[in-house]
């Protein structure tokens, strides 16, 4: 390798939103440190304007004319970039929902801001990552900060407990992952980036492919945890119920996301070899989750809880675009995320807001909470039934559109199962709706009867109302005009070069509808 | 056979006993500090085998890091929890521990099995570098130059988010007196000045 | 440079034309150098020990030892006869196997470092391209053994003192490893033998010292507290700690411990020779003195008398550095734990990095004089 000209060879712009990033978090260490603790007052929009100008760096990027930058460690085709902006927008919503939160805990609100930074930055650098080490350092970049934050309430012993167990599970995952990654690194011959690796494996086809398929159910284990893909699922609930809800609004997003980055970028472009496995674990996978995920959360009592096996389940619906194997399957799974962003968003907005008003997250206490705060009821009521999936809103049209190209691809079983669950999703999103549009005044809780007076002028509270109008506008709106999100999904995949490789390749689709195993059925555990 | 390789065998055969004996005494051992130490030698066993593999750099890191830095560690929160605690006797530890065993062993099998079978494309006469530190330096800012540099964005937060949790920050203060509050441990800690609201 | 003597070669050639072969005659000659360091080494021990009575004695206005010999000069060795002929006790409830290899865990990882300390430009054990990065990886083993003597003795003072001996090594080892990676940026390479070799030519003026006396000073301070030396020998504080770790040893256990702090202390100061002071470089530099009296530096006469200034240099820097080390010792008082750890972490930390930015920055800028 000539060293001389390395720098000419990078091709750094193409990583210039990270950059933003990081310079961003830098700054808010540097005010913070040097400015003190009056800074809080706009730190954070000095990291929703850091955040945004990356958004705008991703627009200007949108489709480079050579994507593979850092010697071929980090690819910015437009799939990279749009989940890239999909992490960076759930990280702005995020922070608008975590000012007033963090402040009331009595928490470091600069850290805080630092720590979810480079959670973003982790995560963006996992969608693009092309390479085993990169995608291992993004993974434990991204994962190390989502522990932090989990914990960062150091004084709740839920928050403990949460962080305690995301640690230990996902260090074990991580684990795994590594010990996955280094048997393709020696059924290659010793290459890390992606591409080399399919082409050596592709070149030595001949060899018995048990090695292979090893490695795929070792990294897939590592792919799983992180979008909480049944039965690697155990973590999400306690950690969803114990860290702080503005975390828990990220890492049911834009970490997922980023795990979704991830699974696509190395089952396609590393194991088309054995497409056919990965394809039957990841059906298992999908209907476990939608499965398991939808029917315990009729279960739930607790709010948070009852929206971390809603995530389950939804990680499961999206599981079906990516299994379809088309370029409307992954167009699909990206059009569903961006809706997913911010209807899920929207929702976490809402518990904050009510937990900060009332300092409850019980389903119980949100009923008759319409005739105190009806802005709050319509913007949760609208979130929760898009993420149900009702007609003229967002989540309707990404769910229809997930099914009806799992059904092109011959997932028979898989719809069927979505669509049912869906239906049993649809139960307990309405469940909430309904007790908190309750008439009569007996049957208002207590912590709706004590509501206090709507404010909106406290410190702090603009930039949720803010957060919240902007996802209630958006989930209605992309519901009604969903053209311009459905195309830019589309636009992502078809000019996407790694992915128009292996789906060129016309026996992954015929594997693709092979396999339709029966539908598993599994006894749903209660606690998860 | 000549002289230098048969050396290597024999330390190699040493190592690997050392390795697997003081992993095995890391899991089975009762006592944790035994473990804890066991530990730092099967590191150290480890570092060993690098150093056959002509590794050296790799080998004084692995020391330098993992029985300098993780084990020493380890040692400190152990020997740092100050609490003697019998363990409750569980019921059915031996089925427990039979059915680990069971998986364990099918899992290592399997690997084996992996090892075995597969055809290594292993590469024909390596290449000797005189300097391990140099060639690795070569990579770390070339190919590999992304995860190096993004690495350190993970240190840094790793090391705030360490201070985060690490520090007692926010003596809380009482409700009557408006003083901070006195805690068990009093050192002299500068309380953090709130932001006044306006 | 001249290459100097070749002990190895000529050592090998004799052998084989005695009639062994080659490979043979190589493995008769590995333990020669490593017999005869470890050798050096305790006898420098014992000279460091009788110094260090003699000059602290100086400095409190007392005679010292003066029976055992000339000048007392054997009452090092007659304190090593007598830790011999102890017994070897272990306390009660102590755990034995800890017990026992916790003194060797601390002792062995400094003499394996004496295999790169250079005395010549080919009179070292060997010249690893790994350098000094094996010491700063050896001397992070040390922790190990203290935390383990500490633990074993079942003695409360003996835990606190090797906490604190763990935590202090822990904490002065990364400046430490700074201040080292600045020579090495400078040198372009990790063996000590380039280390030497870059510095040389100018005489004195191409020490390393003059292009990095923080580096220097920080290198010091942070080799002392790693030796546990006044001002900072907090782990064995005998006003509040006993004796720390080494409360509960006696006999031959205590010696290890002894010897190894003395050994520790003449590795830092043969390092601080070599890293800062020029290594077995002379103040007037050889080639020098050699061209202006046109002489052929291949002389073989002339090549013994090189080599034996330079080892003579070499020990002479180091032992200066020692007598440097036991007058700071009746300087300076001790340091509180609090105070170690803030000097370390707030402030040598920083100021090491900013000497290793600074190095760089020059190192771009002035190629001839850092280093290019």
């Amino acid at each position: 390798m000539e060293f001389s000209n390395v720098a000419s060879q990078l091709n750094a712009w193409v990583i210039m939103p990270e950059g933003v990033v990081i310079l961003t978090l830098l700054s808010v260490l540097l005010i913070d440190l040097i400015v003190g603790r009056t800074s809080v007052r706009w730190t954070p929009y000095v990291a929703i304007a850091g955040l945004t100008a990356s958004l705008g760096a991703l627009w200007l990027q949108w489709d480079p004319a050579d994507p593979i930058a850092f010697l071929g460690g980090f690819s910015g085709d437009t799939l990279s970039t749009l989940f890239r902006g999909i992490i960076a927008l759930s990280s702005i919503v995020t922070i608008l929902m975590s000012i007033t939160y963090v402040e009331r805990t009595g928490t470091a609100l600069g850290e805080f801001l630092i720590i979810l930074l480079t959670a973003t930055v982790g995560g963006m650098f996992l969608s693009g990552a092309n390479e085993l080490v990169m995608i291992f350092v993004a993974l434990e970049t991204l994962s190390i900060s989502s522990y932090l934050l989990t914990g960062y309430m150091k004084r709740d012993p839920r928050s403990n407990e949460a962080a305690l167990k995301y640690l230990l599970i996902g260090a074990s995952s991580s684990a795994i992952w590594l010990y996955g990654a280094s048997l393709l690194y020696g059924l290659s011959g010793g290459e890390t980036r992606l591409t080399a690796i399919a082409a050596n494996l592709a070149e030595n086809a001949d060899v018995p492919p048990l090695g292979l398929i090893v490695a795929l159910v070792f990294v897939v284990a590592g792919i799983a945890f992180k979008i909480s893909a049944v039965p690697f699922h155990q973590w999400t609930p306690d950690v969803y119920e114990g860290s702080p809800t503005p975390v828990v609004a990220f890492l049911s997003v834009g970490s997922k996301a980023a795990g979704f980055a991830l699974a696509v970028r190395l089952l396609a472009a590393a194991f088309p070899l054995v497409s056919e496995q990965w394809h039957f674990v990841f059906t298992a996978l999908a209907i476990l989750s939608m499965v398991l995920g939808n029917v315990v959360a009729l279960a739930q009592t607790s709010m948070k809880r009852m929206l971390a096996y809603s995530s389950i389940g939804q990680a499961g619906f999206v599981l079906i675009g990516l299994l379809s194997n088309s370029v409307d399957g992954y167009a699909s799974m990206l059009f569903y995320l961006l809706i997913y962003l911010f209807m899920n968003l929207g929702g976490f907005t809402c518990v904050i807001l009510f937990s900060l008003r009332t300092g409850t997250d019980e389903i119980s206490e949100y009923s008759g909470l319409y005739q105190k705060d009806p802005l709050l009821t319509l913007a949760f009521s609208i979130c929760l039934l898009s993420l149900g999936g009702i007609p003229p809103l967002a989540g309707f049209f990404g769910k229809i559109y997930l099914f009806w190209v799992g059904w092109q691809a011959g997932l028979y079983p898989l719809v069927l199962v979505g669509l049912i669950t869906s239906v049993i999703s649809i139960y307990y999103y309405i469940r909430v709706v309904k007790m908190m549009v309750v008439k009569e005044p007996q049957e208002m809780s207590v912590a709706i009867k004590n509501y206090p007076k709507i404010q909106w002028t406290l410190p702090g509270m603009r930039p949720l109302q803010v957060g919240l109008v902007l996802t209630m506008v958006a989930t209605t709106l992309s519901g009604i005009l969903a053209n311009p999100l459905f195309t830019l999904a589309n636009n992502a995949v078809v000019k996407t070069e790694m992915l128009q490789a292996t789906l060129k390749s016309p026996e992954a689709t015929e594997t693709a509808r092979a396999i339709a195993p029966p539908v598993a059925t599994t006894p749903p555990d209660p606690q998860g | 056979m000549n002289l230098s390789e048969g050396v290597q065998l024999v330390s190699f055969g040493i190592l690997t006993f050392l390795m697997l004996g003081a992993a095995l005494g890391v899991v089975l051992s009762p006592s944790v500090v035994y473990s804890a130490f066991l530990l730092g030698l099967t590191f150290s066993s480890m570092a060993g085998l690098y150093l056959l593999l002509n590794a050296d750099f790799v080998a004084a890191a692995q020391i330098l890091v993992y029985v300098g830095a993780v084990n020493v560690l380890i040692l400190f929160g152990v020997m740092l929890v100050n609490k003697r605690q019998d363990y409750r006797k569980e019921t059915g530890l031996l089925l427990r521990q039979l059915l680990t065993a069971v998986v364990c062993f099918g899992l290592f099998a399997l690997l084996g099995a992996v090892t075995v079978i597969t055809p290594w494309q292993i590469a024909e006469g390596v290449t000797r570098v005189d300097s391990s530190v140099i060639a690795l330096a070569k990579h770390l800012f070339s190919d590999y130059l992304l995860p190096f540099e993004v690495a350190s964005v993970l240190l840094l937060m790793a090391m705030i988010g360490a201070i985060v949790l690490a520090r007692r920050d926010l003596l809380m203060e009482d409700p009557e007196t408006g003083m901070p509050a006195e805690t068990e441990l009093a050192l002299p800690e500068r309380p953090r000045e709130t932001v006044v609201s306006e | 440079m001249s290459p100097g003597i070749d002990l190895q070669g000529s050592f090998i050639q004799l052998l084989t034309s005695l009639g062994l072969p080659p490979q043979l005659a190589k493995v008769v000659w590995i333990p020669l150098p490593l017999l005869l360091m470890l050798i050096a080494a305790t006898v420098g021990v014992l000279v460091v020990v009788w110094l260090e009575r003699k000059i602290s004695a100086a400095a409190q206005q007392r005679v010292g030892p003066e029976y055992a010999g000339p000048l007392g000069t054997l009452q090092p060795v007659a304190d090593g006869l007598k830790l011999l002929f102890k017994e070897d006790i272990i306390p009660a409830q102590a755990d034995p196997w800890l017990f026992s290899i916790g003194p060797a865990l601390v002792v062995v990882p400094v003499f394996l470092s004496y295999l790169i300390i250079p005395f010549g430009q080919n009179l070292n054990i060997t010249d690893l391209g790994l350098g000094v990065f094996l010491w700063i990886a050896l001397s992070s083993v040390a922790p190990v053994g203290l935390l383990m003597s500490g633990y074993s003795s079942n003695n409360k003072y003996s835990l606190l003192g090797g906490l604190r001996a763990a935590a202090q090594s822990i904490s002065y080892e990364i400046p430490l490893a700074l201040a080292v990676l600045a020579i090495v940026m400078m040198s372009n390479s990790l063996s000590t033998v380039d280390i030497v070799g870059q510095q040389s030519g100018y005489g004195i003026l191409g020490w390393n010292i003059w292009r990095q006396p923080v580096g220097f000073l920080i290198f010091w301070v942070a080799a002392l507290a790693e030796c546990e030396r006044l001002p900072f020998d907090l782990p064995e504080a005998e006003e509040e700690l006993v004796a720390g770790y080494q409360t509960e040893y006696g006999g031959m256990r205590f010696a290890l411990f002894y010897l190894g702090s003395y050994v520790n202390l003449i590795l830092s100061a043969l390092l601080v020779a070599v890293l800062y002071l020029g290594g077995w470089e002379l103040p007037i530099s050889v080639d020098w003195i050699t061209s202006l009296l046109g002489l052929d530096p291949a002389t073989p006469w002339l090549q013994v008398i090189t080599a034996s200034l330079g080892i003579t240099m070499v020990v002479l820097k180091a032992y200066l550095l020692v007598f440097l080390a036991v007058l700071l010792r009746w300087t300076v008082p001790r340091v509180r734990i609090d105070q170690l750890l803030d000097l370390g972490w707030k402030f040598l930390l920083p100021v090491a990095l900013v000497n290793l930015l600074l190095t760089a920055a020059l190192k771009i800028t002035f190629p001839a004089f850092f280093g290019g």
